[in-house]
């Protein structure tokens, strides 16, 4: 395996609750850049890989390296440090700050020591970014306004903004269409591939949404019941007799 | 009327105390999910530091900062260390008990080894009234009113427009999506112990010219402060600054109009007033939780 090819290496990663098996000898790997979606149905473990890459819960086995790095359980603090971003299924802004706040807040950690950004200006030096993802976004509108005045769909897209404010090399999106009018699905996409351009950054998609999945992810992985059932091509899981039996049952 | 305004003024004064003690209930509630029930006690400590240091000879100012820097190493570091931290994982109730226990324990130790008596504070403030459009207001109550509201613009100042007061600010809204976005949460809610320690230091400068430094004066201000901060909404440091000055206006009111015997049952019943009326306290927010 080449060392491109190693930029994320899940491998056989378990997790269990009690005789429940959430995530069930999962393998995958993602290179610099390379956009994956996870599908699934509901209960088929895809949020609780999420949680088990990103330190959130421990895997029961299994590990996770990122960059050559074993990074299994890693706490997420020490993730974000290594450029590891998420997002969650439900909104994770912070309701009483503003647009740009919220902006500035997702960035600010990574600029300088502790006490370099005690001392630094309101907006740690990352206020000029915030401005470009609000516009890139289209949230000018609103920029002044306290996150948790807005809709729903608003929030969805400053939590989405959020997690690339860092400009990350890893990004998880949980379900990033969830609750967002349909009519903005298209626009988000646009808005990931984008950033997939002119960041670089990998992602990794949940997502329920499957037109938005089979556009945005060259490479799909069909989870059921924590295991991997299929993963290649979007078209070739799409057609995965398999695949769609555990969407549409027997 | 103007003995109506000097009551109010007169009440303000000693509102703002009660509002800087519940800001630290406030603070510590937003940012570590922690009910202090010996903050009363927070404030007597500091109390007995600088009459210590007074005593020893050191000008007044110098043992302020000493009891500051005493309170954020044993009643903010400490306490977060030895108390908060190995409790505030089995929930609020083993908590709350445990600083219910703090609050006996320090108020024994203080009066088993140092003293019983009530101790005369020196006020930091020239003593004497001055009049001004027919109203008799006392430099005590002027100072007062000027240091609480210095160390609360200065509070709101740091909170709002730094980037380490924007992360104390997410973390009290939200702890999870600030781990995850690399905010140290420990180190934030550390601060905000700190920041708790020196509030308690700077309400005890203010208050003990008043109560005198006993090992109980900490009853009357821990309660009021609690239900100050639970009147004004106790996920809202403006709320605290609301409910503070609420009871020590009509403290004041009550105190003179009515009669001094209903002066200690005030703040009690506007907290009665207002939990049945809002729950949520005056400018609190309803709060959804995960069960």
């Amino acid at each position: 395996m080449s060392a491109a090819e190693r930029f994320l290496e899940v491998r056989d990663v378990v997790k269990h609750y009690g005789a429940i098996r959430a995530v069930d000898g999962v393998t995958f790997t993602l290179a610099p850049g390379e956009i994956v979606g996870v599908i699934g149905p509901n209960g088929s473990g895809k949020t609780t890989l999420f949680n088990s890459i990103l330190g959130q819960i421990r895997p029961t086995s299994g590990s996770v390296a990122f960059r050559g790095e074993d990074v299994t359980g890693m706490a997420p603090l020490e993730l974000a440090r290594r450029g590891v971003g998420r997002t969650f299924q439900t909104l994770q802004v912070f309701g009483q700050l503003s647009v740009r706040d919220n902006l500035i807040a997702a960035a600010q950690e990574f600029q300088g020591s502790m006490i370099r950004r005690m001392f630094a200006a309101p907006d740690a030096g990352v206020g000029r970014r915030a401005d470009e993802m609000i516009e890139l976004f289209r949230l000018g509108h609103v920029a002044d306004l306290k996150a948790g005045t807005l809709s729903y769909g608003q929030q969805k897209l400053i939590d989405i903004a959020m997690a690339f404010m860092p400009a990350p090399r890893l990004v998880l999106l949980d379900e990033p269409c969830a609750g967002v009018n349909p009519s903005l699905v298209e626009e988000l996409r646009e808005l990931l591939v984008t950033l997939n351009r002119t960041q670089g950054g990998s992602f990794v998609v949940i997502e329920h949404n499957m037109d938005f999945i089979m556009k945005l992810c060259p490479h799909v992985i069909c989870m059921v019941e924590g295991k991997v059932l299929a993963e290649g091509v979007p078209a070739e899981v799409q057609a995965n007799r398999a695949v769609l039996e555990a969407y549409l049952g027997n | 009327m103007g003995e109506l305004v000097q009551l109010v003024v007169s009440g303000v004064a000693t509102g703002a105390i009660y509002s800087l003690a519940a800001l630290g209930f406030t603070l510590l509630w937003q940012a570590s999910g922690t009910i202090n029930f010996a903050q009363g006690e927070f404030v007597m400590l500091p109390a007995f530091a600088m009459l210590f240091c007074v005593l020893a000879g050191m000008p007044l100012w110098l043992g302020v900062l000493a009891a500051c820097a005493a309170a954020m190493i044993v009643l903010g570091w400490g306490f977060k260390r030895l108390i908060v931290d190995p409790l505030i994982r089995h929930g609020v109730i083993p908590l709350v008990i445990a600083t219910l226990g703090l609050s006996t324990f320090l108020k024994t130790t203080v009066r088993a080894g140092y003293s019983a008596e009530a101790h005369q504070f020196g006020s930091p403030f020239p003593g004497g009234v001055f009049r001004i459009a027919g109203i008799n207001v006392s430099w005590a109550d002027v100072g007062t009113l000027l240091v609480a509201g210095i160390i609360v613009i200065a509070l709101q100042t740091f909170v709002t427009r730094t980037v380490t007061g924007r992360a104390m600010q997410a973390v009290a809204q939200n702890t999870e999506a600030a781990r995850v976005l690399g905010i140290d949460v420990k180190r934030m809610v550390l601060y905000t112990f700190l920041i708790n320690a020196v509030l308690a230091v700077v309400a005890a400068l203010l208050i003990t010219p008043t109560y005198l430094a006993k090992f109980d004066m900490g009853d009357s201000i821990g309660l009021k402060a609690f239900l100050a901060a639970i009147i004004g909404g106790f996920n809202q440091t403006r709320g605290a600054l609301l409910g503070g000055v609420l009871i020590g206006v009509l403290e004041n009111l009550v105190g003179f109009y009515v009669s001094p015997a209903y002066k200690e049952g005030v703040a009690l019943m506007l907290f009665l007033g207002v939990i049945l009326v809002r729950p949520e306290g005056l400018l609190g927010k309803v709060e959804e939780r995960k069960v």
